[in-house]
This record gives structure tokens, C-alpha cells and sequence, in this order.
């Protein structure tokens, strides 16, 4: 069996290689791999090689205390991970299995262990290779002590055992939920269990701080003790023990530091190995379930559509308004991707998560604001204007219900008897009305707060009205332009756009998507220049002979003119390059 | 009513279909039969007006494909193997969809028997998702006859149907024909396009080996024997392998 997985894997991965660096011969994946070297090289390479030679370097007690503190942050988040495990267990917990190996070895004469032995044997090759990839990019990390090649051992172990114990838990708390009448009580006995383990760190960490003798720590020149003081001190040296024994080998210093530290990491590994393989829980259906999960997730990222925590199920939705049978067949596309907007893109994440964002960002400018002495509409003005800034940056990247989600069907669209730009248009219409109610809303606020009382002469009701009346007509256009380019690079460079959508794929893929990235936004700017030029150069140059509205009222009629040619441009494009496209050759 | 004339079709240096030309009229289901590769699913595409074609003229219903595609596609119905729907769509929304596309006015009393007819009445509120693969067949079927196309194409129309659907599938395509549909078939079934087709041709390497009726094609290759069967007729003339 062993050696049927080491085939499997090894021979996928020469075959994966050879593949990757058969297709470097295309100009595009050579550029994606050349901008990915050249992105890594100037964002973690060059600037770790001259770490500690400028003088900007921090001291090696920061750098001590900032990875105690993020160790301890890793040991929290896996605490708790462990600690949800046992609160919200999952129905059908399964182990993770491609949909291929499923396929091939659920039914292979194998037994349940050996299946189990297969999984955990294959989640450690893979840790293995992160642990590798990590520890060559942040190889010149010195603070840590070791050599790169013990950093990377160091950093299997605390991997796999953070998995091999998820794996124990899920699969233990399934049995337990088959096998125990009291299951129940099982559970609260474990999280009862873990929060008194919490409760003892904290309440024994916080009487070491309390004590005179830590106070030498808080110096600078004691900094750097703090955490190996803490972790010496009793008893808790030994409730954080198999921590302790984990982050071990990453710590060790030097060789002989290492082969201590491996061994019992090494030990409690096997034990952990040994307790997860001898589980007798039916974990088929679960990760059946389970591969199925990821594999719809990964349709939905193809889709161009936010993956979905947990298992998605959509639920029939009336349309957002009745359509009529006969009418201008863009408004069918308009219907039909406000109806899958608001089953996936006006969900209740999204509800929570600009909710959560406001209510940070309030947090964050208020107290800034009112430091400088800032009034409260100062504040809405400044927030309304980020907020509209990350509309037109980021919306049309997240509300994406437009072409873009309908590659799959490239199919289906080409037979329908309607003209390319009108399709473009009609798909465009659903993602940017909700960016531009959007902009809408951000634009009457501002208005209402930019009522400076008459402290500011030329800020009249009467401007305040017109830029706002000129800005909300403005607006629809030029979301409709910004939505254009994401969609225009997705026709013309297809395959690129696919990339962009996938996870992983190789430094190739990767540079694939900086690029298209870096393009989307420059090609915005640019289609924003002349409007923004002319319309400033008209206000500028006319309010003085005219009036400020007046000005403001010719700028935007300008600035609306060149936004509708962009428009009209951009449509068209889209329409020609679609109706020539091929699905068949290009969305591979 | 289906005209295709010197129809290429070239993936870089290779091509799948070359100099291909037929046509259907009224009334008349062809059969496009060959081996994997032998260009059938990109002949249905090109006069489809999915995918674009390197040469030739395709007229459907007097409207000519490259010149007046928006004419041309009004006229007809492209029924994929694989199913594509759109997730958010229930069924009853998709046939709303494709009516505004289509123009179909009145359609709910034609989108009610046509459900009625592929058993999907009591699906009418459920999204895709929680269709079986043979229903979502159907539904693109229900979709594909919505605007009474008078040229239809199918690209192994039986996938995923259950024999009762097989059953109404071959009759909704006869009937269809006989209502004055002009239909291309393309499938691996030999015995399905026996029972329903009019005229089969069959393609090798992209190129026409033979083409013509039921009884035409069976006379060329029959070398005289009778009653020789589809199957035997495809092997003779592909020579029994795709290459």
C-alpha cells in the first residue's frame, strides 16, 4: 500500500513537473513564472538578505517576544479549532480524499485502515512540501536559530501534528457520537475540559507576570527572556508541555539542540499517528461529502464567485421583479443576475461583514478625527469617501455576477439571438445598479453632512445639490466602464482570467493573476483620466465666468459624454471579441 | 431550412471538420454518426453558431449564420450533452429567461405542457441543484423547444434520461420533425438514430465518408446483402477504428 502511494504521489508530482515546465514554453506562463520569481525576489529574498545590515533592524528581543507571541497565537487558534471541534461536531466528519481517489479506492480491495494510513501518509507529504517551500522563501530568517533544512522538520512536526490531532478529534467525536448514549455529556466534559486547561495557563502566565522577579523581563535588555522565563517557570512548564515538545525541533539552535528536541516531537507524532489510524469510525460517507464540498467549491471559484463556508445550498428566490416576456432582452440578463446576486452576493456574510466593517472603521476615524478636531461630519465625509473609493476599486472584482460568472454557460449564450454588445450590456447591468445604489447612498450622505452652515461660503444648498445630482448620474456609467475592463480582459485573455480564478496552480499561474491584477487597476485608471481632466479643467476654468453650478452642471454633462463613449466602446469590444469566441479552444 | 456548405473547422493546425456540406429540410431528422473525433460535436457547434467556423456558409431558415446570426439563432435550438443551467435559476425562472430572450409572448401556456410533457410539473420551484442529471436535461430541453425553433440540433440527446425519458425524447423528436422541424442528431446510439432519423451522414477525421437516407446509405455499403443494420453499415464505412 505504501508503495502504491508513494507511486501515486511520485509519479503525479515528476508528471506535474514536467507538465509545468513543458508549458514555460508559452510566452504567457513564462511571463506569469517570471513576474512570480521577480515578486518574490523583491518582496521576501532581497529584503531578507539585507535584513539586519540597515539600521532599521529590530532588536533580537522584539523579534524574540513578537514570535512568542505569535506561537502563542498558533497554539490558541489550534486550541480552539480542536475546542469547535467538540462544541459543533460535524454530522458526517470524513477524512480529506480527493474525488479521484475516492473514486479509485473506496472500492479497491482496502481496508479501512489502510484508507485511513493512505490519508495521513499523504497530508504529511504534503505538509513536508510546505514546510520545505516555507522554509526556503523565509529561509534567511536567522533569529530562530538552525539551519534551514532543521527549520523545515521543525515545521512538519508542528503541522502535522496540528492535523493528526484535528484528525483524532473530528474522527473521535464521531465515534463517540455513533458508539455512546452519552454523548452529551461526552462533550461537555471535553470542553469543560479544555476551558480549564485555558483557564490554568492563563491564570499561572498571569501570576508569573505578577511577580517581582519577571520584572527584570520588562527591560529592554530582558525583553527577550520574557517568553523562555515564562515557559521555565512552574507548573507552567508543564501544562504547556506538549507544545513545548512540538515547537521543539523549530527552536532548536544548533544539531545536538535538534536530535534532542526530535525525539520526543518525534514520539508524541507517532502516538499521535498511531491514535488517529486506530479509529473504527465509518469515515466514507463523510468524506465523500467532503470531496464533494471542495470540488463544488472549486466550481464556484471557476464561476468567478466567492467560495462558500460550509456546504452551500442555494434556496429559490422570486425574481426581484416580474418580467415580462416581450421587452429589451438586455433587462432578461439584468432580472436573472439579480436573482443570483441576492442568493450569493447579498448574503448574510455580506450583510455581517460590511456591518463589521463600518462599525471598525468608525472606531478607527473617530478617535482620529476628533484628535485633530475634527467635527462627526468631517468623519462621514472622509468615510463615505473611502467607502466610494473601495465601491469602485474592489466592487467590480466582488459583485461579479455579470459575464464573468457566466463563462460556464459561453455555451448557452451564443446560441441566444441577441447582439454581442447587447449582451455585454445586458450582463454588465446587475453588478453595477448595485454599485451604483451604492454610490448613491454614500453620495446623499455626503451631501447632507457637507452642510457647513454657511461657515464655508461657496458650499451653498444649491452646489451641494448639483455635484450631488451630476455625481449620481455620473455614476452608473462609470460603473458600468469599471466592470467593462474586468470583463473585457476576460474575453480577450481567457485563459489569463481563468488562472486568476483558481487556486494554486504553480508560480506560473501565480505571476498570471499579479499581472492581471496590476492590469485591471492601471486599465481603470486609465479609463477614469479624461473624465476626471476634463471635468476639473472645466469646473476650474469656467466657474469663475459662469458659477460654480453652472460649471459643475457643463463638467459633468462632459464628463457623462466621455464616460458613455468609454462605455459605448467598451461594450462593443466585448460584444465582437465574444461573438468570435471560442469556448471550445479558449477557456482551457 | 438547415443549408451548410464547404463548413471547416480548424483548432490550430488541426482540423476537425473540413469541407463539410449537407442539409436537412423540413421535416427531415439527420443522423450525424462517427467515430470519437470525427468532428460531430464541433460540426453541431459551428452550425450552432457556438463556435466560430474557418470556412464555409451556414444558413438556417433562409438567414444566413455569419451575416444575420441574431435572424438565424431566432430560428433555432442547440440541446448540449452536458446540461448548463444557470445555479439561481428555478425551473419555472429559466423558462421566464429564455422567453425575454426569445420573445416568447404568452409563454406560461406553453411552458406548462412542455413540463407537463417532461415530468418536471411538480420541479417547477426547485433550482438546479436539486435536479438530477437527467432532469436538467429536461429542463434545458423545456428551454430549447420553448420558442418552437424550426431547426433543432442535439448532441447525444439521451444522456441521463431514464428509458420512460428516452422513450418521450425519441417521440417529441419525431413529432417535432413532423411539425415541420428541420433536425440534426449527433450520437454514439446507432439503434436510436435507426428508429428516428430520416437521412444519416457519416463523418471520419472531420470529412463526409457518407451521407444521404436511411436506405441510401445502407445500399452503398451493403454490398448487395440485405437487411444490414446501422451498426454494420458505421463499421464498414469507418473502417471499424477513429483513424
Amino acid at each position: 500500500m505504501i508503495g502504491a502511494l508513494l507511486y501515486l504521489r511520485l509519479t503525479s508530482l515528476r508528471n506535474l513537473v514536467v507538465y509545468r515546465v513543458g508549458r514555460l514554453r508559452q510566452p504567457r506562463y513564462l511571463i506569469g513564472a517570471a513576474a512570480t520569481v521577480a515578486y518574490f525576489y523583491f518582496s521576501f529574498l532581497r529584503r531578507l538578505r539585507f535584513a539586519g545590515t540597515g539600521g532599521n533592524a529590530m532588536s533580537a528581543a522584539i523579534i524574540a517576544l513578537i514570535v512568542a507571541g505569535f506561537c502563542a497565537t498558533m497554539c490558541a487558534i489550534a486550541l480552539l479549532t480542536i475546542a469547535y471541534a467538540w462544541i459543533s461536531p460535524s454530522a458526517t466528519p470524513g477524512l480529506q480524499f480527493s474525488e479521484a481517489e475516492i473514486a479509485f479506492l473506496f472500492p479497491a480491495p482496502l481496508s479501512r485502515r489502510m484508507l485511513i494510513h493512505f490519508r495521513l501518509l499523504s497530508t504529511q507529504l504534503a505538509i513536508l512540501f510546505t514546510s520545505v517551500l516555507t522554509a526556503v522563501v523565509f529561509g534567511r530568517t536567522q533569529f530562530v536559530g538552525g539551519n534551514a533544512l532543521m527549520r523545515a522538520a521543525g515545521l512538519w512536526v508542528i503541522l502535522s501534528a496540528f492535523s493528526l490531532t484535528l484528525a483524532g478529534t473530528n474522527l473521535a467525536v464521531a465515534r463517540l457520537r455513533e458508539a455512546s448514549e452519552h454523548f452529551l455529556l461526552w462533550r461537555m466534559a471535553a470542553v469543560a475540559s479544555i476551558a480549564s486547561y485555558v483557564f490554568a495557563v492563563v491564570w499561572y502566565a498571569s501570576a508569573f507576570l505578577k511577580l517581582g522577579s519577571s520584572s527584570a523581563f520588562f527591560s529592554e535588555d530582558g525583553l527577550g527572556g520574557l517568553a523562555p522565563g515564562l515557559l521555565a517557570s512552574s507548573p507552567v512548564r508543564w501544562l504547556v508541555l506538549p507544545y513545548r515538545i512540538v515547537f521543539g525541533p523549530y527552536f532548536a539552535s544548533g544539531l545536538y539542540g535538534f536530535a534532542q528536541a526530535a525525539v520526543p516531537a518525534l514520539g508524541l507524532l507517532a502516538l499521535l499517528y498511531y491514535w488517529v489510524s486506530s479509529t473504527e469510525y465509518r469515515f466514507e460517507e463523510g468524506s465523500i461529502a467532503l470531496a464533494e464540498k471542495r470540488a463544488a467549491m472549486k466550481a464556484t471559484m471557476l464561476r468567478g464567485e466567492a467560495p462558500k463556508a460550509g456546504i452551500f445550498k442555494p434556496r429559490p428566490q422570486p425574481g426581484p421583479f416580474p418580467l415580462s416576456p416581450t421587452g429589451p432582452q438586455e433587462v432578461a440578463f439584468l432580472w436573472k443576475n439579480l436573482l443570483s446576486m441576492r442568493s450569493s452576493l447579498l448574503s448574510r456574510r455580506t450583510i455581517v461583514m460590511a456591518f463589521s466593517i463600518t462599525i471598525w472603521m468608525s472606531f478607527a476615524l473617530g478617535p482620529l478625527f476628533s484628535r485633530r478636531g475634527g467635527s462627526y461630519s468631517t468623519i462621514i465625509v472622509v468615510f463615505c469617501g473611502i467607502a466610494a473609493c473601495y465601491t469602485l476599486l474592489i466592487g467590480p472584482q466582488v459583485a461579479r455576477q455579470d459575464l464573468r460568472s457566466d463563462l460556464p454557460n459561453a455555451d448557452i449564450l451564443k446560441t441566444f439571438p441577441i447582439e454581442g454588445w447587447r449582451l455585454a450590456l445586458g450582463e454588465l447591468l446587475a453588478p453595477a445598479a448595485v454599485l451604483s445604489l451604492v454610490l448613491w447612498f454614500l453620495i446623499i450622505v455626503c451631501s447632507f453632512a457637507l452642510d457647513t452652515g454657511g461657515s464655508v461660503e461657496w458650499l451653498t444648498a444649491g452646489v451641494r445639490l448639483a455635484a450631488a445630482l451630476c455625481l449620481a448620474a455620473a455614476a452608473p456609467v462609470f460603473c458600468v466602464v469599471l466592470l467593462i475592463v474586468p470583463n473585457l480582459i476576460m474575453v480577450l485573455l481567457p485563459a489569463w482570467y481563468q488562472a486568476s480564478r483558481q487556486r494554486g496552480g504553480g508560480i506560473e499561474l501565480m505571476g498570471q493573476r499579479l499581472i492581471l491584477g496590476i492590469a485591471q487597476l492601471l486599465v481603470a485608471l486609465f479609463v477614469a483620466v479624461p473624465g476626471v481632466l476634463f471635468g476639473s479643467l472645466i469646473i476650474f476654468s469656467l466657474f469663475v465666468h459662469i458659477g460654480l453650478i453652472p460649471a459643475i452642471v457643463l463638467a459633468a454633462a462632459v464628463v457623462l459624454a466621455i464616460l458613455v463613449g468609454e462605455a459605448a466602446v467598451g461594450l462593443w469590444a466585448i460584444g465582437a471579441r465574444f461573438e468570435t469566441f471560442d469556448p471550445s479552444m479558449e477557456i482551457k | 431550412m438547415i443549408e451548410v456548405e464547404a463548413l471547416a473547422k480548424r483548432y490550430g493546425s488541426f482540423t476537425a471538420v473540413g469541407n463539410l456540406s449537407f442539409s436537412v429540410r423540413p421535416g427531415e431528422v439527420l443522423g450525424l454518426v462517427g467515430p470519437n473525433g470525427a468532428g460531430k460535436t464541433s460540426t453541431l457547434r459551428c452550425i450552432a453558431g457556438i463556435i466560430p467556423m474557418n470556412a464555409g456558409a451556414v444558413r438556417i431558415a433562409g438567414h444566413d449564420l455569419a451575416s444575420d446570426p441574431v435572424a438565424a439563432k431566432r430560428e433555432l435550438a442547440f440541446f448540449p450533452d452536458e446540461p448548463r443551467l444557470f445555479d439561481y435559476l428555478t425551473v419555472r425562472q429559466h423558462l421566464a429567461f429564455v422567453a425575454r430572450i426569445y420573445g416568447v409572448a404568452g409563454h406560461e401556456a406553453i411552458a406548462e405542457p412542455l413540463l407537463a410533457e417532461l415530468e418536471l410539473a411538480d420541479k417547477a420551484d426547485v433550482l438546479p441543484v436539486e435536479l438530477s442529471r437527467g432532469m436538467k436535461q429536461k429542463l434545458v430541453i423545456a428551454c430549447g423547444l420553448l420558442h418552437s425553433p424550426r431547426a433543432m440540433f442535439f448532441d447525444e440527446p439521451l444522456t441521463g434520461l431514464d428509458p420512460l425519458g428516452i422513450r418521450r425524447m425519441k417521440d417529441s423528436i419525431v413529432r417535432r420533425a413532423r411539425e415541420g422541424a428541420a433536425v440534426v442528431l449527433s450520437s454514439h446510439l446507432l439503434h436510436l438514430l435507426e428508429e428516428v432519423c430520416t437521412h444519416v451522414l457519416i463523418l471520419k477525421k472531420g470529412e463526409k465518408v457518407a451521407g444521404g437516407t436511411l436506405a441510401e446509405v445502407s445500399a452503398q455499403f451493403s454490398n448487395g446483402e440485405a437487411d444490414v443494420g446501422l451498426e454494420e453499415i458505421f463499421m464498414r464505412a469507418t473502417g471499424g477504428s477513429e483513424s
